[in-house]
This record gives structure tokens, C-alpha cells and sequence, in this order.
């Protein structure tokens, strides 16, 4: 059994769970051998100390939703791919607004920005004063530049 | 077509010139080129109710060769821009571009965020700017006629 930190309900019914870091790919995986077939949603929260992952997953069957909360120090999560295959984009998606990364992931980049764009836009810390400019080269890449004559 | 007024022959091509920029302002065909939520006011001035066709612009073209108007309807993203000034500059001279909301005028309610261009007239020369979150069809529908008034003006200067 995993041991679990903390579980409340929602407003809705909606069981929550707070489990470490460690344990999370234990528990995805029995919450999925008990019917949670759908993984709805993977969001990071930055609380500037630590950073917060909460997994929405979905039985289908009976439509009920679990809430899954875990939080990492050192901006390190396992990742949750190789279960569910929708986590990928997702991750990417963590990866990429919030720097979150995700050991084990199979294709680890950015999904929205240029892979040169400097920084994480959903960080607390991130730097709105320095504005960074795209542009794309003649294969059709993007790239970012902090030079305002060069892209847009 | 040349626009010297040499002299000789200057009043008949003069006519021409209007009777070319008449002809051109009543057959604007607009490209489909919805980014964001002005789309939806954008697709409603090609319905039955604010039928564009009635001033002359026809069907929303699908493809960039085929038109020579863009209404830039949306939020303009910087990742998106690239790909909008090399849309412009497929389409075919003479080209017009109508910047509809206030979010591709100049950013609008995320002129503070990372990853908004702050107006699209940094991108693409824009002939009429339409304000608006979003603006009416109505209002859209009178940014097209002052564009036709643009253009038969253009033979005239």
C-alpha cells in the first residue's frame, strides 16, 4: 500500500491525495489497475520555494475524477509517460512554462516556445523586463532572440 | 500599371487608373485568417445577415495566392508571427491588411505578457485598424468600406 500524506475530499466529492514525491509513480500506477483510465490533466503551481505537480485523473467507467498533489524541492519529478502515453505532451508542457523536469521522459523538450528562448514564463522568477523577440530561420525553425531588430 | 502623369495621354490614363482602382476596391477577396475570438465577429460579416458580398467582397479564400486582403482577427503571438509575414508575402500585389481588435493593434489585455506581439503593424503594414473586444461585424463591415474608399482614393493622389 502507498502510503499516502495527506487525503481530503473536494467540494465535489472529488478525493484528494498528497503523496511524496517517491511513491507518485506507485500510486499513478495502482489508481490505474483500479479503473482511472484517463489521465485529464497534469498542472504545475510555483509556490517560489518548491514547486507543485497536481495529476487530474479520470475513471471513465464511473466518471470519477481523483486528485493527485506531490511537490518537488529541486525541480525534479519522475515521469509518469511510460503509463499514461498523454502524459508526454503534457510533461512537455510542464517542461517547458515551468522547467519542471521529468526523469525518464522519452523526448524531453520544449512544446510551445523556441528551444533557445531563455527561461520559464509561469516561474514567480521569471523576468518580464527582458524581452525576448522569435524569428524563424529558412528550414522553418524557431528560434529567440533578445534582439528586437531580428524577429518579432 | 504606370502612375506617371508625363503629360501626354495623362487624362486617359488617369481614367483607367480610377476605373482599375474602382474594379479593385469592389472585388476585395478576403483570406480566412482567424487567430483568436475576433474570428468568430469575422465569420459573421460573411453570413446572410452583414453579407459582405453585397460590397463586393466574395468568399473567404483558403489560400493566400487567391486573395489580396487579410484581416488579421486575434491575438498575434510571437510564435505565430513568423509565419503571418511569410503568409503576406505569398499573396499577390496589390495586398491590404485590415488589424481587427485591439489585440493586434497593440497588444491588448496581454500587452504584459511574454509572449504577445504589441501590434501587428510590426509585422505586416496594416491599412485600417479596427478597435474593438471584439468589434461588432457592423463595425468590421465599415472597416472593409473605408478600405474600398482607400483604395479608389489611391488612383486620385
Amino acid at each position: 500500500m502507498v502510503e499516502i500524506i495527506e487525503e481530503t475530499k473536494g467540494k465535489d466529492g472529488r478525493r484528494n491525495l498528497k503523496v511524496a514525491k517517491e511513491n507518485l509513480v506507485e500510486l499513478i500506477k495502482d489508481l490505474k489497475s483500479k479503473g482511472y483510465d484517463h489521465l485529464s490533466l497534469i498542472t504545475g503551481i510555483d509556490r517560489k520555494d518548491r514547486l507543485e505537480v497536481v495529476y487530474h485523473l479520470h475513471n471513465m467507467k464511473e466518471n470519477v475524477y481523483v486528485v493527485v498533489r506531490t511537490e518537488t524541492m529541486d525541480e525534479r519529478m519522475p515521469s509518469i509517460s511510460s503509463l499514461y502515453a498523454s502524459a508526454n505532451w503534457e510533461e512537455r508542457e510542464q517542461y517547458d512554462m515551468l522547467g519542471i523536469v521529468f526523469e525518464g521522459h522519452p523526448n524531453l523538450k520544449r512544446m510551445f516556445l523556441p528551444e533557445s528562448w531563455v527561461g520559464h514564463p509561469l516561474r514567480k522568477n521569471y523576468d518580464l523586463s527582458k524581452v525576448q523577440y522569435v524569428n524563424m530561420d529558412e528550414e522553418g525553425n524557431d528560434y529567440a532572440t533578445f534582439d528586437p531588430g531580428d524577429g518579432w | 500599371m504606370a502612375k506617371v502623369k508625363s503629360g501626354e495621354g495623362g487624362a486617359l490614363t488617369t481614367t483607367i487608373d480610377q476605373a482599375m482602382e474602382w474594379a479593385r476596391s469592389n472585388s476585395l477577396w478576403p483570406l480566412t485568417f482567424g487567430l483568436a475570438c475576433c474570428a468568430i465577429e469575422m465569420m459573421a460579416i460573411q453570413a446572410s445577415n452583414l453579407d459582405i458580398s453585397r460590397f463586393g467582397s466574395e468568399i473567404f479564400r483558403n489560400s493566400p495566392r487567391q486573395s489580396d486582403l487579410m484581416i488579421v482577427s486575434g491575438t498575434v503571438t510571437k510564435k505565430m508571427a513568423p509565419r503571418l509575414r511569410r503568409i503576406y508575402d505569398e499573396m499577390p500585389y496589390p495586398k491590404y491588411v485590415i488589424a481587427m481588435g485591439v489585440c493586434v493593434i497593440q497588444g491588448g489585455p496581454y500587452h504584459l505578457g511574454y509572449s504577445v506581439v504589441l501590434g501587428v503593424d510590426r509585422v505586416v503594414p496594416v491599412d485600417v485598424y479596427v478597435p474593438g473586444c471584439p468589434p461588432t461585424p457592423e463595425a468590421l463591415t465599415y472597416g472593409i468600406m473605408l478600405l474600398q474608399k482607400k483604395i479608389r482614393n489611391e488612383a486620385e493622389r
